[in-house]
C-alpha cells in the first residue's frame, strides 16, 4: 500500500533565544560591553513519519528535545525551520485560526498530568474544551459528551463536577486523555503520559491507551525515556540525542538489532529486574554537551566509544540502512540513499 | 562470616511518623521495623505517597511539624536517634548519617559554588586543613566521574548538566564518608546510561567504604540491581521484605506480585498488561482491616475486618497478609 502517511515531518528545527532580558545579557569582557545570546538548540532537522493506526514511540534523555519536538509539532511552538505535514496538508506557516481544524485531527496529551489542566475549572468542562472549540454545540450536548468521555476513560458521573486537585496523579492522567480524545482525532501526541505515575497505576493507563487505540483506531506519538514502555506500546521506534533523532526503525530492530552507538548504550543500560548491573567497561563516559553550544560534527562523538576524526569534521546524516531502519552514524554509512526514498515498512 | 560484620548499624523498631492535619491524622509511617548492617544496600518501595521519603526523613531527624515521631525506635550505632535532642542530632547529620533528596533541583544551592558546598561539610564534620579540603573534594569529584575536577570547583550549580548536578549532590553527600547513606530517588528523571553510571557509583562506596545504603526508588528494576534486601511499603505500612532475589523470584504479598506483574518488561508482544484495580486510598480514611483489600484479588471476609500482622517466613524475609501466595521452591 502507498498510503499517505498521516503525519510527514521534514527537517524539522526549534530554537529558543534563552537569553534573557538585555539587562541579564549584559557582560564586561576586557572592558568591553556585550550583549551574547544564548540560543537553546532544542531540535536540529528532526524527520520522521506516523502512518495511520501505528504508534511511534520516541525516547531519549532528559532534555534532548522530545518535548519540545511534540510542540512544535503541534505548533504551540512555531518552528524555526523544516516542514510538518498532516493528512497531506502543510500545516507549517498556519496561524491561530487555520489550525483550529486541524486540532480536530490532532491532539496532545501533556507530560505533567498536574500542571496541564486548569485548576478553576471543572473536569466535566475540561474534557469538553476542545470539542467545543471546533464544534461548538449547545451546553447540554457538551454535558452529554463530557459524560461520554469521562466513562470511556473509567471515571463516572460523581467525577464529572469536581477540581482537578481532587484527583489522584493516574485519573488526573485520565482526564487529559479524555480531553485529547473528545475531537475524535486521527493522531494523539502522548508526552511522558506514564511517567509520572506509580507502576501499578502505569499499567492502567498503558491498557488504556492500547484499547482505545485498538477501538478507535488512532495514531500515536507516544513519547518517554521508560524503554520498557516504549518497547510494549511502539510499532515503531526514534531513539533522539541532543536535538537530534540518531536511529529510527521498527520496534524489534531497534531492541534487537540496534546499529547506533547511543541506543546500544541505551539498551545496554537500561536496568533489567533481577539481573547485577551492567558491568562498568560497557560503560558510557564523557559528559552531555550544553544544548547551548553543540559540538561540531556529530553531536554524540564527546560520549562515543566509536568516534573517529570523520565525526569531528562532519554532522552524520540520518540514512536508510534497510527494512526499514535508518541511522545517522558515519559507521553505517555505505547506503547513500535519502531517507525518504526507502520503502515504507510494512505494518505487522 | 563473624557476628561483627553482621551486627545491624541501624535498627528501626514499630517505627511511626504522624501528621496530625485538620482532615484527620496521616499515618504517613505506621509501624516500620528493619536492620541494615555496613556494607549493606536496602531497597525501599512502594506507591507514590506510601512513607518512603517519611522513613528517610525520621531517621535524618527531618520530620516537620505537622508531623512527628510517635512511636518506635531508630537505633543507629547504639544510641535512639528518635530520642536525640536537636543539637545532638545535629551533630549525627551529615558525618555519620547524610541524605540525598529526592529533588535534585533544591539540593544544590545555586548562589555557591560547587566547591564551596563540598567543602562546607568538610569543615563542618572534619578537622581538616584547608589544603587538605581543597585536596578532597578534588578527589571526590573526580571519584563521581566529573571530568577536569580541578577546574570544575569554582563553577556554580546552573553550569553543570541535570546528571552532573546529580553526581555533585551524590558526592556532597559522600564526601564526609558517612556510616549510613539514604539516597532517596537518586536517578528518577535521569537517562539510563547516567543513571547505571551513577547506581554503579554508590555501589562502590558501599563496597569500598562498608557504607550501608537505603535506596528509595519506585523502579523496582534498579533496586533489584542493587539492594540485598528490600522492604515494600503499602499506606504506610510494610507489606513484604525480605531478600532482593527472593523477593522478586517469588513475592508472597499479593501487592508485590502486582507490581511485578505491571512492569511493561515483563510482557513482551502486546497483549494486556496485569494491573492492579483501583488507587491507593486516601491515607486519612484507610480502610479497617488490610489497606490494599480494595485492590487486592485475593481479598475475602477476614482482610476487611482484621488487620494482617507481619509474619515471618523463611530466609529472614517476613509477609503482611491473611491468604499469602505461595512460596515456590
Ligand atoms: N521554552 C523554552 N525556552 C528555552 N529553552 C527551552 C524551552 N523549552 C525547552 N527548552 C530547552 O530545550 C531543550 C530540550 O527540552 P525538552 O523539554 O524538549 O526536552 P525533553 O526531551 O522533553 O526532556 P524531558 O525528558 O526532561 O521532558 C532543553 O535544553 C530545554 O532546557
Ligand atoms: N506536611 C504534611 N502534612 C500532611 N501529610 C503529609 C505531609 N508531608 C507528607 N505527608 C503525607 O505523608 C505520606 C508519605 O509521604 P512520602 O513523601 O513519604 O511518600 P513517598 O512514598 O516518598 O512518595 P513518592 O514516591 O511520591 O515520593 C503521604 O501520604 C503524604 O501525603
Ligand atoms: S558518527 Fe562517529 S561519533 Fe557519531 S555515533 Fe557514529 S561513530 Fe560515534
Ligand atoms: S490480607 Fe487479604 S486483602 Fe490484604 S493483601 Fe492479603 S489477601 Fe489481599
Ligand atoms: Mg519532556
Ligand atoms: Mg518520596
Amino acid at each position: 500500500m502507498s498510503e499517505l502517511p498521516l503525519l510527514r515531518v521534514d527537517g524539522l528545527e526549534q530554537r529558543f533565544d534563552a537569553s534573557g532580558s538585555l539587562f541579564d545579557r549584559l557582560r564586561f569582557d576586557n572592558g568591553r560591553i556585550s550583549a551574547p545570546r544564548r540560543i537553546v538548540h532544542a531540535v536540529n532537522g528532526v524527520s520522521l513519519t506516523i502512518r495511520r493506526g501505528e504508534v511511534l514511540g520516541l525516547v531519549g534523555e532528559s532534555g534532548c528535545g522530545k518535548s519540545s519536538l511534540a510542540k512544535t509539532i503541534i505548533k504551540l511552538h512555531e518552528p524555526t525551520a523544516g516542514r510538518i505535514i498532516l493528512d497531506g496538508e502543510d500545516i507549517t506557516g498556519h496561524g491561530f485560526q487555520r489550525m483550529r481544524p486541524v486540532r480536530r485531527k490532532m491532539q496532545m496529551i501533556f507530560q505533567d498530568p498536574y500542571a496541564s489542566l486548569n485548576p478553576r475549572q471543572q473536569v466535566s468542562d475540561i474534557v469538553v474544551e476542545p470539542w467545543r472549540e471546533v464544534a461548538g454545540g449547545s451546553a447540554d450536548a457538551a454535558h452529554e459528551r463530557a459524560m461520554q468521555l469521562l466513562a470511556k476513560v473509567g471515571l463516572g458521573a460523581e467525577h464529572a463536577a469536581r477540581y482537578p486537585h481532587q484527583f489522584s496523579g493516574g485519573q488526573r492522567q485520565r482526564i487529559g486523555i479524555a480531553r485529547a480524545l473528545s475531537v475524535n482525532p486521527e493522531l494523539i501526541i502522548a508526552d511522558e503520559p506514564v511517567s509520572a505515575l506509580d507502576v501499578s497505576i502505569q499499567a492502567q493507563i498503558l491498557n488504556l491507551m492500547m484499547d482505545l487505540k485498538d477501538d478507535l483506531g488512532f495514531s500515536y506519538l507516544f513519547i518517554t525515556h521508560d524503554l520498557s514502555v516504549v518497547r510494549f506500546i511502539s510499532d515503531r521506534i526514534g531513539v533522539m540525542y541532543l536535538g537530534f533523532m540518531v536511529e529510527t526503525g521498527p520496534r524489534d530492530a531497534i531492541f534487537d538489532n540496534p546499529h547506533h552507538p547511543y541506543t546500544q548504550a541505551l539498551l545496554k543500560a537500561a536496568p533489567r529486574i533481577g539481573q547485577p548491573l551492567p558491568p562498568a567497561a560497557e560503560q558510557l563516559t564523557g559528559e552531555v554537551p550544553s544544548a547551548f553550544l553543540l559540538p561540531e560534527g556529530c553531536a554524540f562523538r564527546t560520549r562515543c566509544p566509536l568516534a573517529h576524526a570523520r565525526c569531528a569534521r562532519e554532522q552524520p546524516a540520518l540514512k536508510h540502512i534497510g527494512a526499514g531502519q535508518s541511522v545517522a552514524c558515519h559507521l553505517h554509512d555505505a547506503d547513500e540513499k535519502p531517507l525518504h526514498d526507502a520503502p515504507l515498512p510494512v505494518a505487522a | 562470616m563473624t557476628a561483627q560484620t553482621d551486627a545491624p548499624l541501624l535498627r528501626v523498631r514499630g517505627l511511626k511518623t504522624w501528621f496530625h492535619t485538620f482532615g484527620g491524622v496521616v499515618k504517613a509511617v505506621d509501624g516500620v521495623s528493619f536492620d541494615l548492617s555496613p556494607g549493606k544496600i536496602l531497597g525501599i518501595v512502594g506507591e507514590s505517597g506510601g512513607g518512603k521519603s517519611m522513613v528517610g526523613f525520621s531517621i535524618m531527624g527531618l520530620v516537620d511539624r505537622p508531623g512527628r515521631i510517635e512511636a518506635g525506635e531508630i537505633i543507629f550505632d547504639g544510641r535512639d536517634l528518635a530520642r536525640l535532642d536537636d543539637d545532638a542530632m545535629q551533630a549525627v547529620r551529615g558525618r555519620q548519617i547524610a541524605m540525598i533528596f529526592q529533588d535534585p533541583m533544591t539540593a544544590l544551592n545555586p548562589l555557591y559554588t560547587i566547591g564551596n558546598q563540598l567543602e562546607e561539610m568538610l569543615t563542618l564534620h572534619t578537622d581538616l586543613g584547608p589544603q587538605a579540603r581543597r585536596a578532597r573534594c578534588i578527589e571526590m569529584l573526580a571519584e563521581v566521574g566529573i571530568p577536569q575536577p580541578e577546574a570544575r570547583l569554582g563553577a556554580y550549580p546552573h553550569q553543570f548538566s541535570g546528571g552532573m548536578r546529580q553526581r555533585v549532590v551524590i558526592a556532597i553527600a559522600m564526601i564526609a564518608e558517612p556510616r549510613l547513606l539514604i539516597a532517596d530517588e537518586p536517578t528518577t528523571a535521569l537517562d539510563v546510561t547516567i543513571q547505571a553510571q551513577l547506581l554503579r557509583l554508590m555501589k562502590a562506596q558501599v563496597e569500598q567504604r562498608r557504607t550501608a545504603l537505603i535506596l528509595i526508588t519506585h523502579d523496582l528494576a534498579a533496586v533489584s540491581q542493587m539492594a540485598d534486601r528490600i522492604v515494600v511499603l503499602y499506606c504506610g505500612r510494610v507489606v513484604e521484605i525480605g531478600a532482593s532475589a527472593a523477593l522478586i523470584a517469588s513475592p508472597r504479598h499479593p501487592y508485590t506480585r502486582g507490581l511485578l506483574d505491571s512492569i511493561p518488561a515483563s510482557h513482551q508482544g502486546r497483549s494486556r498488561l496485569p494491573q492492579i484495580p483501583g488507587t491507593v486510598p486516601d491515607i486519612r480514611k484507610l480502610p479497617p482491616g488490610c489497606s490494599f483489600a480494595p485492590r487486592c484479588p485475593r481479598a475475602a471476609e477476614r482482610c476487611r475486618a482484621e488487620v494482617p500482622e507481619l509474619t515471618a517466613a523463611a530466609g529472614g524475609s517476613a509477609f503482611a497478609c491473611h491468604f499469602p501466595l505461595e512460596a515456590s521452591a
